[in-house]
């Protein structure tokens, strides 16, 4: 009776170590295999079924689109760091402080309008299907990330206002 | 003195009290409902211990132990392959947003 109770366990925890070992080793070899390639755009050819001629025209699309975004972005950062210099030591938020939250913002919903608008050039520049997709998933996956932060925070924020007035 | 009178009253008390104690018989087929019993108990250990003898003796087959571990493979290596995928996916998705949308803008 304990021998067979032995030998099933001993089944078991083998058969358990079969399935791990060749689940991880399995896992391993594929994130290697299709995660070795440094295109960023290869998500795009994976998702969306894209050929090579689409993919060629991604290409060029986000060549073209990242030195501007890139710019905008370096404006950004220069605009922060003013700001960080306004708000340096300061107990209150002055007017000059107040001046380049506003340009930030600016700034940043200028950066958000040139993203929005490469992805509805990208999408366009897919099959129609693709395209809406993509744009969808794009908009949930930047600004949506965005809106559930703010949403979420909204709630919090409506929680704590029942409970002060209890 | 004391002793020698109080003896014979006390073996005349002792057989007039088992006289009087009654012994109460047993139900009927008692020796049989005894035996009954003890075989019902022991029946469900010797048939676990069957059950799992014959299913050790069953996977130690070689034929058995074989599939066992060609279907453990594989679906191991199924599972993790989708997995593996899956993940490398979601990387690839991540480098694209990551590429063309800032962090300050998520």
């Amino acid at each position: 009776m304990k021998r067979s109770l032995l030998i099933l366990i001993i089944a078991v925890l083998a058969g358990s170590a079969l399935f791990a070992g060749s689940y991880f080793m399995s896992r391993r070899v594929c994130e290697t295999c299709t995660g070795k390639s440094t295109d960023s755009l290869d998500w795009l050819r994976q998702e969306f079924q894209l050929s090579d001629a689409e993919m060629a025209r991604m290409h060029e699309l986000h060549d073209g689109y990242l030195p501007k975004c890139g710019a905008m972005c370096a404006q950004i950062a220069a605009k922060k760091q003013e700001l960080d210099t306004a708000l340096a030591g300061a107990t209150n938020i002055s007017a000059d402080a107040k001046q380049k939250l506003t340009e930030l913002a600016i700034l940043r919903s200028q950066c958000q309008a040139q993203m929005l608008q490469h992805f509805i050039e990208v999408s366009q520049a897919m099959p129609p299907e693709q395209g809406r997709r993509y744009l969808v998933e794009m908009e949930r996956l930047t600004v949506g990330a965005h809106e559930q932060t703010e949403q979420s925070m909204s709630e919090h924020a409506g929680h704590e206002h029942m409970h002060g007035g209890n | 003195m004391e002793k020698e009178n109080s003896n014979p009253n006390d073996e005349k008390l002792s057989a007039l009290l088992r006289e009087a104690r009654s012994t109460p018989s047993l139900p009927p087929r008692f020796q049989e409902g005894v035996w009954r019993r003890i075989e019902e108990s022991e029946i469900p250990a010797t048939a676990r211990m069957n059950w799992l003898e014959a299913m050790v003796s069953w996977a130690l087959r070689p034929k058995f132990a074989l599939t066992a571990a060609v279907v453990l493979v594989a679906a191991g290596s199924l599972a993790g392959a989708r997995e593996g995928n899956h993940a490398a996916h979601q990387d690839a998705q991540t480098r694209y947003v990551t590429s063309v949308a800032p962090n300050s803008l998520r």
